[in-house]
């Protein structure tokens, strides 16, 4: 007899179902209250007429979606977000993925205190990082006054797509090992030295069996990075210098400065959207990859 | 019998506790935080709540004007806060959501005595401060005060101008500025000559988006000139020992208002006048104008002079009017041409 | 007769070697996990390395695959130094304990993975994964996952691809001991039919005498990272030369004594101990000894102890007693017959063994 079945106070036992159904109740409700309510906002804000001064109208029409729709800038604007973040995605995988692997097959203490270097960054917040490359990056900076000293006029290192890049991808790279980290768990050392022994280089190994094996990790890391590169704020605000153009940052534009909130609801939206594709996506890949 | 003395006795005391509560007025005032919350706290709300002992000031400061109106729609049903100070263009769209209250000389009486330009139609709060656009300079970079705002396209500035970029108001208030320097006419028609020269000026800025403002990277070093707000400016002057300063050039300065406004329905409205004339006094506006150097909007505050040539007040002549409510129009427009045109030049 | 360990274990000759280990030695800082290792396996002989975890076999044959670098000495293979051969050009195939098939791939691409490495043509490696998987009996499986077989279908599949590839050497790290005892019988005899089929030379690690002594040619006995000794399965069993090699390989009752002038005195017994003194072990295995309860005397042709039962097990085909004999426990197995009476604890008996059954070391 398991204890779901034990009578209590002759009480009939609930069903399995019935306990599921209660213990998904708690977070169903903070769901609900916490993110399809604001979403339901949102996208009732998108649909909200407003006049030039910011004003919202009490009516509500396709206006917005229609502007945001037509206009090349936005258009521009998604595809330019979608391809800065996948771009950093990638570069975010490539100098993560030697850290992960290398950190997975360390043991013991030495594990231990790589693993805290690599989460330490995340107890700091984004914003102070960001300030940590700008005294790097900036003119004055110190890759700036090495490249002088070499003779070397140094070029633009942020203000610009480049620092916006730059400082995305070194910010991301925690989340980005710890899911490869998460997803190493079939990479077994035993996997290669049979690829070794059945005559595979290490190249081959390395494609043919350690990069197969850890497909499912790189899949996360890549949904969680993209999703937080494209909806990343401060770092292309800090670093972009008025020249790089994300959603994000014009959301915050429309929100705060040009004070048109329809406009900032429906990029929300779109934002949300492309969260849905890249979710999908994932689900598509790792159906492959298992 | 001894039992109900003593609930009349307890019945008496709170009810004395309850009329001494009832005494102090809680009244919420929303403004700006950091260096305008300090100076502002300083310079008025402490001096107001010492001749108001009944009326205790809290100040609920948020970072930008649209936080502060976003702050106010929210609370439309029930507002928590009685008196507003923002920017005018966002004081319009509150005004035009029905979010305040018409300030005029019956409810706030010293509004009589304030200039014309604190007042624009369909607002319905007043101006509080004058601020205007003001060149910035690094005294160790640049020696001479510059003449021009076009001293910023100058070769040896290369990397070194920093401007709050459009749809900031400091970097259309600079496109403005430029527009009627280079003979445009209706700046709500055509911007097209500010934008050229701002063309002329974008391949040396180093940022459009200084942080946190832009008046630290001038006070380090890190740039050399720039374009920002006068009242902050002088604050930051006098804190960094005169390594930034600020000059209004020839082809002069644009205004930029705060407007003070009494919320709708807010649940301390006779307070909030009360608080609102105060803030409208000319003593009040010398008091704040002597702080933190925004220039009075009250014509009957009179105003030190080593105050006032750290205003605009003897630069009236200088300045560009500017309709900020009819500009809102044609702010998206500027924007376009700014994005497609300018920002590109800088890169 | 006393029969101590012969000093020439027969078959393993220097330079005879299909497989030569010269000095090979593994150190991990103060830690010797295999200390100056020599050995020569004939061309297709299955060898085992016995020892307990931690004997430094495992070791021992990843040094030979190549996975594991030998501080010094020598692997060679054929007459060819492969020392510094990294582990994917020396040709060997190897079977895991875990089996390691790549979960991602199926039977066909795990099987085929070798081939595809040595650039086999399309066809010809085709045909020889179908034959592969057909010699271990798994035709049809072809398309499944590793995760969908059983451990003795996946030990199968694993063997497949080691041997697809037509290596000079297989080496197969403890491959039954994931596998339950009914099935492990079965596959140690799949392994030995295809490997003397194949005429493989074949190395085997365990750590189980049974698996060694029933599997392979020759036996290798590890203790310490030190080779204990070497020989057929009967040469080890027999003539264990060392106490090690007596106790790790079958059971044994120990029996303390002291030696002088060739003999040792053990409990009363006069046991013949040419070449000892000072403090000896002597053993005997369990079903050797006999017990009786009509006091047989020690004569020329047994050794006799009188004991007490102390606990007797009736394990259906075989029946044990636990003797105190000589001041410890002995104990004694037969075959059960049927219809024998077992002994009361309490039952004076007495236990006699002959004396070629009987080792002689020195005390450790």
């Amino acid at each position: 007899m398991t204890a779901i079945d034990l009578p209590v106070a002759g009480k009939r036992p609930m069903s399995p179902t019935a306990v599921v159904m209660l213990l998904l109740l708690p977070i169903a409700v903070i769901n609900a209250i916490g993110f399809l309510w604001p979403v339901v906002n949102l996208l009732r804000m998108s649909f909200r007429d407003s006049e030039a001064s910011g004003a919202l109208l009490e009516t509500s029409g396709l206006t917005t979606w229609i502007n945001v729709l037509s206009d090349s800038f936005t258009l521009d604007l998604i595809t330019g977000s979608i391809g800065v973040s996948l771009f950093i995605t990638v570069l975010t995988l490539v100098c993560s993925y030697p850290i992960a692997l290398y950190l997975h097959r360390c043991s013991g203490l030495w594990r231990t205190v790589l693993l805290v270097l690599v989460i330490a960054p995340l107890l700091t917040s984004a914003v102070v990082r960001t300030y940590g490359w700008i005294a790097i990056l900036s003119d004055q900076g110190l890759i700036a006054n090495a490249l002088l000293a070499l003779g070397i006029t140094p070029p633009r290192l942020m203000f610009n797509l480049t620092g916006v890049i730059i400082g995305l991808t070194e910010i991301l790279m925690p989340y980005m090992i710890l899911a490869l980290l998460s997803g190493f768990g079939r990479l077994d050392p035993r996997f290669e030295e049979a690829a070794l022994t059945l005559g595979a280089t290490p190249w081959k190994t390395f494609w043919r069996v350690v990069v197969p094996l850890t497909a499912p990790g790189m899949a996360l890391g890549c949904l969680l990075c993209f999703v937080l590169a494209i909806s990343s704020f401060v770092t292309p605000k800090l670093l972009g210098g008025g020249r790089v153009f994300l959603l994000a940052t014009e959301i915050y534009d429309q929100a705060i400065v040009t004070l048109n909130w329809p406009m900032a609801a429906a990029l929300s939206i779109i934002i949300l959207v492309l969260f849905g594709f890249a979710l999908a996506l994932y689900t598509r890949a790792l159906r492959r990859i298992a | 019998m001894k039992t109900t003395v003593q609930i009349s006795a307890a019945v008496l005391a709170l009810g004395l506790m309850t009329q001494a509560a009832a005494a102090e007025t809680n009244l919420t005032v929303m403004g700006y935080s950091g260096l305008f919350q300090e100076r502002y706290t300083k310079a008025v709300l402490e001096p107001f709540m010492k001749a108001h002992p009944d009326i205790k000031v809290t100040f609920f400061p948020l970072p930008s004007a649209a936080a502060m109106l976003g702050n106010l729609r929210a609370q439309k049903a029930a507002p928590q806060v009685d008196v507003v100070m923002m920017d005018i263009s966002v004081s319009k769209a509150g005004t035009d959501e029905g979010l305040f209250t018409k300030i005029d000389e019956t409810n706030v009486p010293n509004s009589k005595d304030l200039y014309p330009a604190a007042r624009v139609e369909g607002v319905a709060g007043v101006g509080v401060t004058f601020d205007n656009l003001v060149l910035l300079y690094n005294t160790d970079q640049v020696k001479e005060a510059p003449k021009s705002w076009m001293d910023m396209a100058e070769k040896t500035y290369d990397r070194k101008v920093v401007i709050p970029g459009v749809p900031d108001i400091q970097g259309l208030s600079l496109v403005l500025i430029l527009n009627k320097a280079n003979g445009g006419t209706d700046y709500l028609k055509d911007v097209s000559k500010g934008i050229d020269a701002m063309i002329k000026i974008a391949p040396n800025v180093q940022t459009w988006d200084p942080k946190p403002e832009v008046y630290a990277p001038i006070v380090t070093g890190q740039a050399s000139i720039g374009a920002g707000w006068n009242a902050r400016a002088q604050v930051n002057s006098i804190t960094s020992n005169g390594k930034l300063k600020a000059t209004i050039p020839a082809e002069g300065t644009v205004f930029q208002i705060n407007a003070i406004s009494l919320v709708a329905n807010a649940p301390n409205a006779e307070a909030a006048k009360v608080f609102a004339n105060y803030a409208l006094s000319p003593e009040a506006q010398k008091s704040f104008t002597e702080t933190m150097f925004y220039a009075p909007t009250n014509s009957k505050a009179q105003i030190s002079d080593e105050a006032l040539a750290r205003t605009a007040v003897k630069f009236m002549d200088k300045a560009i009017p500017v309709d900020w409510i009819a500009l809102a129009k044609v702010r998206d427009a500027i924007g376009e041409q700014w994005r497609r045109r300018v920002v590109p030049a800088s890169r | 007769m006393i029969r101590t360990a012969p000093e020439e274990t027969a078959g393993l000759k220097q330079g005879e070697g299909f497989l030569s280990l010269r000095g090979l030695t593994r150190r991990y800082g103060d830690f010797v996990a295999v200390d100056d290792f020599n050995l020569d396996v004939p061309k297709g002989e299955l060898v085992a390395f016995l020892g307990p975890s931690g004997c430094g076999k495992t070791t021992s044959l990843r040094m030979i695959a190549g996975l594991a670098p030998s501080t010094s000495g020598h692997i060679v293979v054929n007459g060819r130094d492969i020392t510094g051969v990294p582990p994917y050009q020396r040709d060997m195939g190897l079977v895991f304990q875990s089996y390691a098939l790549f979960p991602h791939m199926d039977i066909a691409k795990n099987v085929a993975f070798g081939l595809e490495m040595r650039k086999v043509p399309k066809a010809e490696a085709a045909e020889r994964v179908r034959e592969a998987i057909a010699m271990v009996r798994l035709t049809g499986k072809e398309h499944h996952r590793p995760a969908q077989l059983s451990g003795g279908q996946q030990q199968r599949v694993a063997l497949a691809r080691a041997l697809v590839v037509r290596p000079s050497i297989l080496l197969l790290d403890e491959p039954l001991s994931n596998l339950d005892a009914k099935l492990r019988d079965e596959m140690r005899n799949e392994i030995r039919d295809i490997q003397k089929r194949l005429g493989i030379t074949a190395v085997f690690v365990t750590h189980d005498q049974m698996e060694a002594l029933t599997i392979c040619d020759k036996v290798v006995v590890m203790n310490h990272g030190k080779l204990e000794q070497m020989g057929t399965p009967h040469e080890i069993y027999e003539h264990p030369k060392t106490a090690f090699v007596a106790g790790f390989v079958g059971r044994i009752n120990r029996l303390a004594g002291k030696a002088s002038g060739g003999v040792a005195e053990v409990a009363g017994l006069k046991v013949a101990a040419p070449g000892f003194n000072g403090p000896v072990e002597v053993m005997v295995r369990p079903h050797r000894v006999s017990l009786s309860t009509d006091g047989v005397q020690a004569d020329g042709e047994r050794h006799a102890l009188p004991g007490t039962v102390t606990r007797a097990t009736f394990a259906g085909d075989i029946l044990e007693y636990e003797v105190e004999a000589g001041g410890t426990i002995m104990k004694t197995e037969a075959a059960t017959r049927g219809g024998e009476a077992v002994l009361a604890p309490g039952t004076p008996v007495t236990l006699s063994w002959r004396p070629q059954d009987t080792y002689v070391y020195a005390a450790s």
